[in-house]
């Protein structure tokens, strides 16, 4: 599946496009501009339909994977991917945010923000809003949707150099087991990336999609999928090009970082430092970052022994496979009841299944396959990457959504993973729409009042499978109001549900005998209005300004080193020819340039270099003549004009790469 | 009625006879007639389910993406009304159910929440022998579930599956003939049976759960 260009070419085309920006390029055969994102806890991708064909889109260097790690530093710049994985957070873990996905939908009192290991700082809620944001080194707080939106420019921007822009939009999946406001949170980190969001895709069908078309198989199929933050099983029907999900079940908090929480925990009891810990960023992400390793490597290694170097000095973790399995079952365990309520729900017993898909980079784990294999009574199919299987769906499905004739006939029906109600009289939850029912859907249920001249409805919609609301997740609580005074029981309230294909909940309330009517877009408790979303983009904009200063200034102060620097060589290289003039001028611009390399204003370093130019000239021309002169002697004219025009680009791009790739924008 | 898009007559159908742009649904057609099927409990299960399959294809939201945004509306409402009509229809307790609804008749059981309310015509109740019956049930499979005797709970989950099936039996005739207040009887004594099973189930997951942990 490599695109079978050399780096140095994409890096050509790269430069190429920067220089002609009027045109926009497409160096492809895709009918669509459409792209499918993988949006993952640990890892993102991008891909597209190429010839036919869903194909994933890498770096220069043949890499497919954006970590999904963003940095925010204190001079305003933001790094995404590997360099602020592998580089800043070690160095500033509080900063580098890690697994946002585990904190999109979520509320600063959820389990996931008041966990124990957790490297972050978290900011006190800004105005009525109710959502995690994280204290960063650059300022202004983050939400995860913002750092999400982070990782979905880099995605966004590498697919533009492939595709061309605009796009025609993009197919982001989504944890099948993610519930409304979850979803909600993710459409708008999509916006707030400057994508237009075609589709939620829910993960594992997106898996069953790339893997039906690339075998050809029709059957039942279980997709069991253990990503870094999220645990998903679905059952699907494939057949004639319909991939219809059954049922789906999951935890939307069960990963891979459960394990390397788990071990670390061990790891930390074990050297007494659970104490020290509680408060040191650098230790928990060094320790959690340590026991992903420990994990990784046993997946291969029967033992391991593995050095952590922590802020107090080193440690050397020893484990055998057994040991780490041993603690890392309990966490897998919380596995079995999804997958059996899923194949319950679907009705059909693990002998009947064609066969079970694996997703995600936890399902490597041997414990996990074992586990796999008990549970459907069958080994897992182990012919597909469980790294880009996702990706890949999401481009089938963007393709189509787009207009693509490439999957002809192919339909999805998926579900609603999570049963929605509301609440009535002693906070018991009447289920409106029941859990694995078929997307998009509606239901209406009527309801009545409980007191005489009761003018109000409060109704409080809720997402899960518990009886009592108070068990469930809240998702929106809204007001019908002006209903005339009635004795009990006369008012009759008509409560529409509404799902889209995204798996997005509508509701609307009428009164009938009145015709009062309320209608809402559920706005999750955890999420962000419109005005939010407005302001953010409106932020990100300013931002973008900041941004551009950010990058003129590093690179005027790239050239101002490069040049003092090649000042002073000259100057040590041949100083018979420099005069004492020339040797004062040339000092005095020297000191100016360092005086405003050390300053935020790019203009004064320009002028420093020019001055500096100015300064050096004579000096620059004596030494040029001499070797001019030197060099005719052994070579002719024509290569030394070639060996020019060589340099110059070269010099130019890798500037400009090099400002590209530590930056989001 | 007239079509959004060249504003002559469209028809009746989900596509505008001349045109063929989609079209919003027309409120008057019960969820047998979606699926172009008679209004009778006896349904050919297979042939309905590809003329759902058939019809999701035509008219699914995915295949209007970039569309209009009227026909985005008349696709997502088309579509909602499609799977709520097969998923009454292909399960035959909410297809019994539809089918005595249509009839004006209104079941009364104990699985009405507070504040829930439906708006029946006519009500019809379990007998209280009946409901004595199912209590006493319900209280044996509890102490056999609190002694652990697998065996007897087996033992009575087949003998409730068995009655769940002739009730199911039972109900489809009589809704062949006309016989509604008999076909809802019959499907209020099938809901107790199946609240019973679901309590076997139930335990069943609890006893495996707590094993998981443990």
């Amino acid at each position: 599946m490599k695109s079978g260009r050399s780096p140095e070419e994409t890096m050509a085309e790269a430069f190429l496009q920067i220089s002609e920006p009027g045109a926009s390029p497409t160096k492809r055969a895709c009918q669509t501009r459409a792209i499918g994102i993988d949006l993952g806890t640990t890892n993102s991708l991008v891909a597209i339909v190429d010839g036919g064909r869903p194909v994933c889109l890498r770096d220069a260097g043949g890499a497919a994977i954006v970590p999904s790690v963003v940095h925010y530093a204190a001079d305003g710049s933001i790094v995404v991917g590997t360099e602020a994985h592998d580089r800043l957070a070690p160095e500033f873990p509080r900063d580098t945010i890690a697994s946002v996905k585990r904190f999109m939908g979520r509320g600063p009192s959820d389990a996931e923000a008041t966990r124990k290991l957790t490297p972050y700082q978290f900011a006190p809620p800004a105005g009525d809003g109710n959502v995690v944001r994280f204290a960063v080194a650059s300022g202004r707080p983050v939400t995860p949707m913002e750092v999400s939106a982070e990782i979905l420019k880099v995605l966004k921007a590498r697919a533009e150099s492939e595709l061309g822009s605009p796009l025609d939009g993009a197919v982001i999946t989504v944890p099948a087991y993610f519930d409304d406001g979850q979803r909600q949170a993710t459409r708008d980190a999509g916006r707030l990336a400057g994508l237009e969001v075609l589709r939620l895709l829910n993960e594992p069908t997106a898996a069953a999609i790339a893997y039906g078309l690339d075998k050809q198989a029709e059957g039942t199929f279980a997709v069991f999928d253990l990503g870094g933050g999220t645990f998903d099983v679905s059952i699907l029907k494939l057949e004639d090009g319909v991939f219809e999900v059954k049922a789906t079940g999951g935890d939307s908090a069960l990963g891979g970082d459960d394990f390397d929480r788990a071990i670390a925990g061990a790891l930390l009891a074990q050297w007494n430092l659970e104490e020290a810990a509680a408060h040191d960023a650098r230790l928990i992400r060094r320790v959690l970052d340590g026991a992903r390793a420990v994990k990784e490597r046993l997946t291969s290694e029967s033992e391991v022994s593995i050095d952590f170097a922590l802020p107090d000095g080193k440690r050397t973790a020893k484990l055998t496979r057994t040991e780490m399995e041993l603690l890392v079952e309990p966490v897998l365990m919380r596995c079995a009841a999804p997958v059996r309520r899923a194949l319950k729900d679907a009705g059909i017993e693990p002998a009947a299944l064609s066969g079970v898909i694996l997703v995600g980079g936890a399902t490597r784990m041997p414990l996990v396959r074992q586990f796999v294999e008990k549970m459907f009574h069958r080994p897992p199919l182990a012919d597909i990457d469980p790294d880009e299987v996702v990706a890949l769906g999401a481009a089938v499905q963007a393709d189509v959504l787009a207009g693509g004739a490439g999957q002809g006939d192919m339909l999805l029906l998926d579900v609603v993973p999570l049963s929605l109600g509301l609440e009535t009289m002693g906070g018991v939850v009447e289920k409106i729409i029941h859990r694995n029912t078929t997307v998009p859907c509606g239901a209406t249920q009527t309801f009545t009042t409980f007191a005489d001249k009761q003018t109000g409805f409060d109704l409080h919609v809720v997402q899960g499978e518990r009886e009592l609301a108070d068990q469930g997740r809240s998702l929106a609580r809204f007001t019908l109001k002006g209903i005339p005074p009635m004795p009990a029981g006369m008012a009759r309230l008509e409560v529409t549900f509404m799902v889209d294909a995204d798996g997005i909940l509508r509701v609307s309330a009428r009164e009938e005998t009145t015709g009062q009517e309320a209608k809402i877009e559920v706005k999750p408790s955890y999420g962000l209005t419109d005005e939010e979303v407005e302001r953010m983009l409106l932020d990100s904009f300013a931002h973008a300004e900041e941004d551009v200063k950010v990058r003129l200034l590093t690179e005027q102060q790239v050239e101002a080193d490069r040049i003092a620097a090649a000042a002073r060589a000259a100057m040590a290289d041949t100083p018979e020819l420099l005069t004492a003039e020339d040797q004062t001028a040339i000092e005095a611009a020297l000191g100016a340039l360092a005086a405003a390399r050390a300053g935020t204003d790019h203009l004064a370093i320009r002028a420093a270099v020019e001055a500096l130019d100015a300064a050096s000239k004579e000096f620059a021309g004596r030494r040029m003549n001499v070797a001019f002169e030197r060099g005719l002697r052994g070579k002719d004219v024509a290569t030394v004009e070639k060996k020019a025009d060589e340099t110059a680009p070269k010099r130019d791009l890798a500037t400009r790469a090099g400002s590209h790739a530590g930056h989001s924008h | 009625m007239i079509c959004w898009s060249c504003e002559k007559e469209g028809g009746k159908g989900p596509l505008c006879v001349s045109c063929k742009a989609i079209l919003p649904p027309d409120t008057g057609d019960d969820r047998f007639a979606v699926l172009g099927l008679p209004r009778k409990f006896e349904v050919d299960v297979a042939a309905a389910e590809s003329a759902y399959k058939d019809l999701s294809r035509q008219l699914h939201p995915d295949r209007f993406a970039k569309a209009d945004p009227r026909a985005r509306k008349a696709a997502l409402a088309r579509t909602v009304e499609l799977n709520d009509a097969w998923r009454t229809i292909k399960d035959p307790v909410k297809r019994a159910e539809y089918l005595l609804e249509l009839a004006g008749f209104g079941l009364q059981g104990e699985d009405r929440k507070p504040g829930a309310d439906m708006a029946p015509t006519k009500k019809v109740a379990a007998p209280p022998a009946f409901l004595v019956e199912i209590l006493e049930l319900r209280e044996e499979l509890g102490e056999a579930q609190q002694a652990g005797d697998a065996v007897k709970v087996a033992f009575m989950a087949a003998e409730m599956r068995g009655r769940a099936a002739q009730a199911m039996k039972t109900i489809g005739a009589a809704l062949e003939s006309g016989r509604f207040e008999e076909g809802a009887r019959g499907l209020i004594a099938l809901r107790y049976y199946q609240r019973f099973l679901d309590e076997v189930a139930a335990h069943e997951e609890r006893a495996l759960s707590g094993g998981d942990h443990g």
